[in-house]
């Protein structure tokens, strides 16, 4: 046994060791989920990034009078009677008319030919024409989507070999897309499309965008910030500042507590129940889902206002109330802007929860097909009371349509996603460095 | 009713009485923190209230401006009286009581807010001033009395949290009399600041004498010894011996206050 401080003993050896083994563990923990993460973003943007760029044709269409307004009186209501169908005559020819004049040699028929431009560009140039109709009679140039295969092949997915394979493509079409983006007529764009579009349907993935989600999902965060934070604020206020301690408050703290544990798809159930059969809101309906995630936000905002009410310093209530300031005149003037990052914090926390969740917007019917914009207030449906959808919602549709094209635009749909919560995220973190005092 | 005149009798004819108490008794949940305390406190003189620590002083303080109420177990019985006034009456409003008692805590708690605010505060939530110059006067007197005017007169609008330990306690106690309150409440106030400091509010507390009649509970004899004319000894939860601070410290009558002074218990 030496006493030499040069020298460590074996019980000073083994803590040394020990501490060493945890900082050891802790740091593989933190690079296990690194690593986790960072497959994660690099596979959602691997397939998802090229969801942003989309492939367009430039085309000029002769909008033939007697094809888009057959009675030549330029009445909306007449022409509205003409289909998309009888717009895609004119397409096919224009396309066709393009190729030739540029001296692009196919074997493919005119019908072929006119696959390669979306189904969904006769739609494009209708609206255009019921819109504005002095058009009638001239020759306009449209920018059209090319259609979800031609879109892949410049993108890198479909290849002449996967096309040999392919119902719904032909090498051939490939070939005279890649001589028609030679020429300058076709090429790649950032998609603005993806933003502002409805959904489209299975045949037409390259038309699909996130527009009506983005407008759902930003409705149903109206309807959860103005009920859940003022209520949640509101009763944990109560019940932190002037609610007497008893069994009473007892149970209702741990009830709050377990409500942020119930499983969100409960919540989803007691909406079906609650607002849509009983109260008989509008199904699918912004307002349902925003009362829904309003429900589940709830407990996050409480607990964390709560804890940003406990964490202000018992003193200041003291130097409140003894100069003679009332209960609420503590509260209100002192504790509450002192509580405010926290409770800011808290909120958008459990906005960006609410943004993010899924499950219980699929029972109350988010989950459907909705191509109309939904208007924030009607007369009939009320406010928020338009079939709308979501974006986690889009998300999961779109992940369970069987078009590769779809996976692309699903990533996508989860890198907006992701990009609205770190913008959440940041203005929390930003709001918390704005208001945080120091006492 | 019979024992009130009595009693007002028997004041006038000493120094005005300011608050009187009678078998005041304090309960925390089960514990009897408070046993049967009467005490009578003189106005215009400074009032020490020592004894060792869990003696029950603090919290017999605290029964004078009512600031109990806000402990949820805490039950206070007996009669208090300001002016024969009974504090604990149901009609009375703390908050009324509050602004005539005002209170100075043991650690210096400015608002989070800068200095004149800090000091406006107490004045505006109880309509004390009709504008702003109003409000100014008042401010720059409290800081005045505070001793403390100097110091901060330029720097008015930077925040109290930023005044040094002996300087934040100054401004608690303008921020205590900007209310113009009758009975000012002293908690420990210098358990948490230097020597210098110490003097100052010492010095200070010695001045309010003129205006205010000041309760002190301290830890310090000697503080007590230097700042208070009239001096109460805690022990266990009862009042042990009240007198002139001469008295007490020179010929206490009671054996536990005479071991307390001289550092046998404590």
């Amino acid at each position: 046994m030496t006493n030499s401080l040069l020298q460590s003993d074996a019980r000073t050896k083994k803590r040394n060791a020990a501490e060493a083994r945890f900082r050891a563990y802790g740091f593989s923990a933190i690079c296990v989920a690194m690593f986790a993460l960072v497959i994660l973003l690099t596979s959602v943007l691997l397939n998802g990034v090229s969801s942003f760029q989309q492939t367009f044709v430039t085309l000029p269409i002769e909008l033939v009078e007697e094809r888009v307004d057959k009675q030549g009186n330029r009445d909306r209501a007449e022409m509205a009677k003409t289909t998309t169908i009888g717009y895609a005559p004119l397409l096919r020819d224009a396309f066709v008319a393009e190729i030739e004049s540029l001296g692009i040699e196919t074997e493919l028929g005119a019908r072929d030919l006119a696959d390669m431009i979306s189904k969904e560009a006769a739609a494009t140039v209708r609206n255009r024409v019921l819109a504005d109709p002095t058009l009638v009679g001239q020759t306009i140039e449209f920018d059209l989507l090319a259609s979800g295969r031609i879109d892949a092949y410049f993108k890198g997915d479909v290849t002449m070999e996967s096309a040999a394979l392919d119902g719904n493509t032909s090498p051939e079409a490939l070939m005279v897309a890649q001589a028609l983006a030679d020429a300058g007529i076709m090429e790649t764009k950032f998609n603005w499309g993806f933003f502002t579009r409805p959904d489209a349907s299975v045949q037409r993935p390259e038309a699909a965008g996130l527009g009506v989600a983005i407008l759902g999902s930003i409705y149903m965060m109206l309807v959860v910030l103005f009920l859940a934070l003022p209520i949640g604020v509101a009763s944990s206020i109560y019940l932190e500042e002037f609610a007497p301690k008893n069994r009473i408050t007892d149970i209702i703290e741990v009830n709050i507590s377990n409500l942020a544990a119930v499983p969100s798809i409960v919540y989803g159930i007691l909406g079906l129940a609650i607002f849509i059969n009983f109260m008989e809101f509008n199904q699918s309906s912004p307002l349902v889902g925003g009362l829904v995630l309003t429900l589940m936000t709830l407990p996050t905002i409480i607990i964390s206002t709560r804890a940003a009410l406990k964490s202000v310093p018992p003193s200041i209530r003291d130097a409140a109330l003894g100069v003679g300031a009332s209960k609420m005149q503590s509260v209100f003037h002192h504790v509450l802007p002192l509580a405010a990052p926290g409770i800011l914090t808290g909120t958008i926390i459990g906005l960006a929860q609410a943004l993010g969740e899924t499950a219980p917007l699929l029972l109350i019917g988010m989950v459907a097909f909705v191509r109309e914009y939904p208007a924030a207030y009607t007369p009939e449906a009320g406010l928020f009371g338009e079939a709308s959808t979501a974006l986690p919602v889009q998300v999961f549709n779109w992940t369970q349509r069987s078009d590769p094209a779809f996976v692309e635009r699903a990533s996508g749909a989860i890198i907006t996603l992701l990009v609205f919560l770190l913008i959440m995220n940041a203005v929390a973190i930003y709001l918390r460095r704005r208001f945080e005092r120091r006492w | 009713m019979e024992d009130m005149i009595h009693m007002d009798r028997a004041m006038s004819a000493q120094q005005d009485i300011k608050i009187s108490a009678k078998g005041v008794q304090v309960y925390y949940g089960d514990n009897h923190a408070i046993k049967d305390v009467d005490v009578e406190i003189e106005d215009k003189t400074v009032t020490a209230f020592i004894g060792p620590s869990g003696c029950g002083k603090s919290t017999f303080l605290r029964c004078i401006n009512r600031m109990n109420d806000t402990i949820d177990v805490a039950r206070v019985t007996g009669d208090i009286r300001i002016d024969g006034e009974d504090i604990y009456d149901p009609k009375v409003d703390p908050v009324q009581l509050r602004a005539k008692v005002g209170m100075v805590f043991q650690k210096p708690n400015p608002f989070p807010k800068s200095i004149y605010d800090n000091v406006a505060y107490g004045p505006k939530i109880h309509g004390l001033a009709r504008n702003k110059a109003d409000l100014d006067e008042i401010v720059e007197k409290s800081l005045r009395k505070a001793a403390l005017w100097n110091e901060a007169k330029d720097r008015l609008d930077s925040p109290g949290t930023g005044l040094s330990g002996g300087q934040q306690q100054r401004l608690c106690i303008a921020r205590a009399i900007a209310t113009a309150p009758e009975v000012l409440l002293m908690d420990e106030p210098c358990s948490a600041l230097d020597p210098i400091a110490t003097a100052q509010v010492e010095e200070l507390i010695d001045e309010l004498r003129q205006s205010y009649s000041v309760v002190i509970v301290t830890h310090s004899m000697q503080q007590a010894a230097r700042v208070s004319q009239r001096t109460a000894f805690f022990h266990l939860g009862n009042l042990v011996e009240y007198d002139t601070t001469d008295k007490i410290f020179t010929n206490p009558q009671d054996p536990r206050t005479e071991s307390y002074i001289s550092g046998r218990i404590g």
